[in-house]
């Protein structure tokens, strides 16, 4: 017992240590660029001193230190990344902070509908924003803010299947084929509800966003069919298993398709047929931004094609800069670009639908996991 | 009376604290989960101030109540093997030398300050087709094919087993630890097996551990649904997963609210009647 | 007593070599050339230098070893001092507030986040390290509070008589009678609690504020992407260093130690009280 005492007495030091260590070492990362770079800073000029700062709220590991690095030694801000699991997490902080204490939050296609609709978002002055030209046409005027008016795209997701053809006997071109009998025990899907039920809803011609209920329990009954080819269904990491031959193929996330395809050339990426599925995450400043100045800045800085080229590439999510496009690496081309044969007009967002429509949903795919799991 | 009331002021001070983070910091959680779990959802996001008892009607629907007993059955399981595995080990831990009590502690510990997430990938690594377990059961001639085992139920076992053991262990030893061994010697002496000397002594007087033990790995395995998910490939479906589809993905905070309710009335029942079962209510047990 | 056999020994080795297999896998993939943890590309040290240059990482660590040691203490002083309290008082209350106290382990975490953010935000307190203090108390609570119940029921009430009888005072009979008794499970019930802190990331999510890091919520956020293996090299490290920590509390425990196998549980309560004078 003696040893453990003086084990926590070694620990409290070290933790007292540490946290001085922490503490000098943030201070002297705002302080340093700051004197270097006096006045670039665009707009900063009318505000209180302390402004120097922007309170980014996303996701972890959504750009690449080196431009977070590069944004601060050109604009003396210093940027504080706060992330959040969900979607639903960052609404409902950003709503308890009264559309406060962040400046720049990137969050998925329908929760930004959501947070508009609730006032939490500011319209964008563009006039901060000179390069916003650069933004791909195809990326915008999307539901979720028809006119551009609160939000700038970074990156897209695009739902598509992958599958190892070593592993797999039958060559596989949409939804439909997942559920052939010779995948048995052997595929792997994302554990997005609206995703999977999207794929059964499509296979029957159905929109994603019906608010039928007979359309989505018939959809429930389809999908209930495919359970004995599930072998997983996961959120994360989902391209280690298609590696590892855990799984033979996969409906997962574009930023998980591309790392696979990187570390095996030789998996297939299958646009299905039925129709395209993708969503798009969107920067926006909400309504009472400490630091509105400095978030444009960022929007704008993060806007310029080198910039972008670094940030997807880093991220491997479809490009929404096309001025980017041209500069991404040849490596990254195929997974970060969309094909140009691809029918656009089979591409369909996943939308908000009514709250019945909502209750369906979960009950069908609590349904379909319980099936997956006899 | 009087008197001994004023005597007993410094101790009415050492509960106050409690008092004060229980009605503060729970009571609060328990009033707003009970009001939010009777009101109505709004369309898209948030919650309309209606009253209604339709949500604790929704559990009603089989494939919810299916997930209740889905639940139940793993904790079960989970909380036996934890008990069989967890009781002994704390029981020979009390038996240790002080200074090996210490290192194994720490030994015990020191697993559980590495990130959860990031020790259940090392079971991942293991369980993996042609994994770890695959190739020394091969190595050693056991099996002949890879037994695929990770994204099944034992695997979830194993996995709540893993997380939640040293609670169980704590919790036996901390009551073990005061057991004066010299009565079970005494029961030795007068001639009873060590079997017997065990059951009569040792049991009994570990018992209030034991029921501790319980209570810390029982209430947890209802809740840690991401050790379901991670290592059952998402196919084992529970009902925190199941409340934490309605609330972050369902935007039904209301259901969320009913599910949590009845969860903790049935995990609360479970407890008591363990108790009664077991007469641990006469050690001055909880609840 | 003696054991009269290895074998208790043999098992309690067998348990440990198992709890550490996943983490030997772990500190094995951090050297693992690939991003991908299920494909084996050859020795390489580059999360570990990944990892240095983050700065953040090590940010995060910090605020959690400080999170999970604030709140682990502050649970134990509530915890032990509630239940010792409650053995000497006979409340109507006591029944009730035992079970709500119990209760941050049975509500989802989820939930218990949520409120807690709605809760602080009414307070007006500002997000940050003092609302993830409060809230991680309060689910630590549970942990010491069971541990130190379990074993004041049936303790020897006659050592504490004995002192009362020899004229000394409630709050003297507590600490130095009642605290030592009580170590173990005080330290268990710490050790579980730092655990728990250490490990948390929902609740966190929601009490914190701007600036805030803690090192589960870098990691678990990380569902955009994908987790890297950083966090393997992080975890090996953290490993190494609780490790080293051990070893050297084991040459200072030597230094200062009057006898060998000294009374294990007399050094304890020095600390305990410097926690809740402050």
């Amino acid at each position: 017992m003696k040893k453990i005492l003086a084990f926590a007495l070694c620990l409290a030091l070290a933790l007292a240590a540490l946290a001085g260590c922490a503490g000098t070492s943030s201070s002297a990362a705002g302080n340093g660029p700051a004197g270097s770079a006096p006045g670039s800073a665009p707009a900063d000029s009318g505000s209180a001193p302390g402004s120097a700062e922007l309170n980014l709220y996303t996701w972890e590991g959504m750009f690449p230190q080196e431009v977070l690095d590069a944004f601060t030694a050109e604009t003396g801000i210093k940027i504080n990344y706060s992330s959040f699991d969900t979607d639903e997490t960052m609404l409902a902080k950003l709503e308890t902070a009264n559309g406060g204490d962040y400046d720049v939050v990137i969050a998925d296609d329908y929760i930004v509908e959501t947070a508009i609709a609730e006032g939490l978002v500011m319209p964008l002055d563009k006039s901060l924003i000179p390069n916003f030209g650069n933004i791909n046409p195809a990326y915008q005027g999307q539901f979720f803010d028809p006119d551009d008016a609160y939000t700038v795209p970074y990156g897209s997701g695009v739902q598509t299947i992958v599958y190892d053809p070593s592993l797999v006997d039958l060559e596989i071109k949409g939804y439909a084929d997942l559920w052939d009998a010779s995948l048995k025990g052997s595929v792997g899907v994302t554990s997005n509800f609206r995703v999977m039920n999207g794929m059964a809803l499509k296979i029957a011609g159905e929109s994603y966003n019906t608010n039928e209920l007979a359309a989505i329990d018939a959809a429930g009954a389809k999908l209930a069919e495919l359970a004995p080819n599930i072998r997983l269904i996961k959120y994360d990491n989902l391209q280690d298993d298609l590696l590892s031959g855990e799984v033979s193929a996969c409906v997962m996330y574009t930023s998980q398709v591309t790392m696979a395809c990187l570390a095996n050339p030789e998996l297939k990426v299958v646009y299905p047929s039925e129709g395209v599925g993708f969503g798009i995450m969107a920067q926006f400043v909400p309504v009472n931004a400490p630091h509105a100045d400095a978030a444009h800045a960022f929007i704008d800085y993060i806007l310029r094609p080198e910039v972008s080229k670094q940030c997807f590439e880093f991220m491997g999510y479809y490009c929404t800069n096309k001025a980017a496009d041209a500069l991404i690496e040849a490596e990254y081309r195929a997974f970060l670009t969309l094909p140009e044969d691809l029918d656009t007009g089979k591409m369909e967002m996943i939308q908000n639908i009514s709250a019945e429509a909502m209750e369906a949903h979960t009950r069908v795919w609590t349904e379909f996991r319980q099936a997956c799991g006899q | 009376m009087r008197a001994r009331r004023k005597k007993r002021g410094g101790v009415w001070l050492t509960l106050l604290p409690l008092y004060l983070f229980t009605l503060v910091f729970v009571a609060g959680p328990l009033v707003y989960m009970l009001v939010l779990s009777f009101q109505t959802r709004a369309e898209v996001w948030g919650v309309i101030h209606e009253f209604t008892t339709d949500n604790y009607q929704n559990i009603l629907q089989p494939v919810y109540l299916n997930t209740f007993l889905e639940s139940f059955r793993l904790a079960i399981v989970s909380t036996l093997l934890i008990c069989a595995i967890g009781y002994p080990f704390g029981y020979f831990m009390a038996k240790l030398s002080p200074v090996w009590k210490g290192r194994v502690m720490m030994l015990l510990m020191i697993p559980f300050w590495t990130s959860s997430l990031i020790r259940l990938y090392g079971w991942i690594i293991i369980f993996r087709a042609n994994g770890t377990l695959d190739k020394l059961l091969m190595g050693l001639g056991l099996t002949d094919s890879p037994l695929k085992l990770l994204y099944t139920y034992p695997a979830v076992v194993v996995g709540m087993v893993y997380a939640l053991l040293q609670f169980m262990i704590l919790a036996v030893y901390s009551s073990a630890e005061k057991l004066d061994w010299s009565l079970v010697e005494a029961a030795r002496d007068l001639g009873a097996t060590p079997l017997k000397a065990f059951l009569t002594v040792t049991l009994p007087l570990t018992l209030p551990g034991l029921l501790s033990g319980v209570i810390l790995t029982f209430i947890p395995s209802m809740g840690l649904f991401f050790i379901a998910d991670i290592l059952g490939g998402n196919k084992v479906v529970l009902v925190g997963s199941l409340i934490q589809d309605q609330l972050m993905k369902a935007h039904n905070w209301p259901f969320a609210a009913a599910l949590s309710v009845v969860l903790m009335v049935l995990t609360s029942l479970m407890i008591s009647l363990y108790k009664r079962v077991t007469h641990t209510t006469e050690l001055e047990g909880l609840l | 007593m003696k054991n009269r056999t290895r074998l208790p020994n043999l098992y309690l080795g067998l348990i440990i070599v198992i709890l550490y297999l996943p983490i030997v896998l772990v500190v094995l993939y951090s050297f693992n050339e690939s991003k991908i943890s299920s494909v084996w590309s050859g020795f390489s040290l580059r999360w570990y230098e990944t990892l240095f240059r983050d700065r953040a990482m090590f940010e995060a660590l910090g605020n959690s070893l400080v999170l999970a040691l604030s709140a682990s203490l502050g649970a134990a002083a509530v915890g032990t001092l509630g239940a010792y309290g409650f053995t000497k008082v006979q409340l109507r209350t006591k029944s009730a507030v035992e079970y709500l106290s119990m209760l941050p382990i049975m509500i989802p975490e989820i939930i218990l986040g949520m409120v807690f953010m709605a809760f602080f935000s009414l307070l007006g307190l500002p997000f940050g390290m003092t609302t993830l203090i409060l809230a991680h108390t309060t689910f630590c609570i549970p942990y010491v509070y069971m541990l130190v119940k379990a074993r004041l029921v049936g303790m020897d009430p006659s050592l504490a008589e004995a002192a009362r009888d020899l004229g000394a005072g409630e709050a003297r009979v507590f600490f130095d009678i009642t605290l030592p008794l009580l170590a173990p499970a005080i330290l268990s019930g710490m050790l579980l609690s730092f655990a728990m802190s250490l490990d948390d990331v929902i609740i966190s999510i929601f009490v914190t504020g701007v600036n805030v890091n803690t090192l589960p919520i870098k990691v678990y956020t990380q569902i955009k992407t994908g987790v890297t293996p950083e966090i393997n090299a992080l975890c090996t490290l953290m490993l190494g260093a609780t490790l080293l920590l051990v070893v050297l509390s084991n040459v200072l425990g030597k230094v200062g130690k009057p006898k060998a196998g000294g009374d294990p549980i007399k050094p304890a309560p020095k600390r305990d009280k410097k926690e809740e004078h402050s």
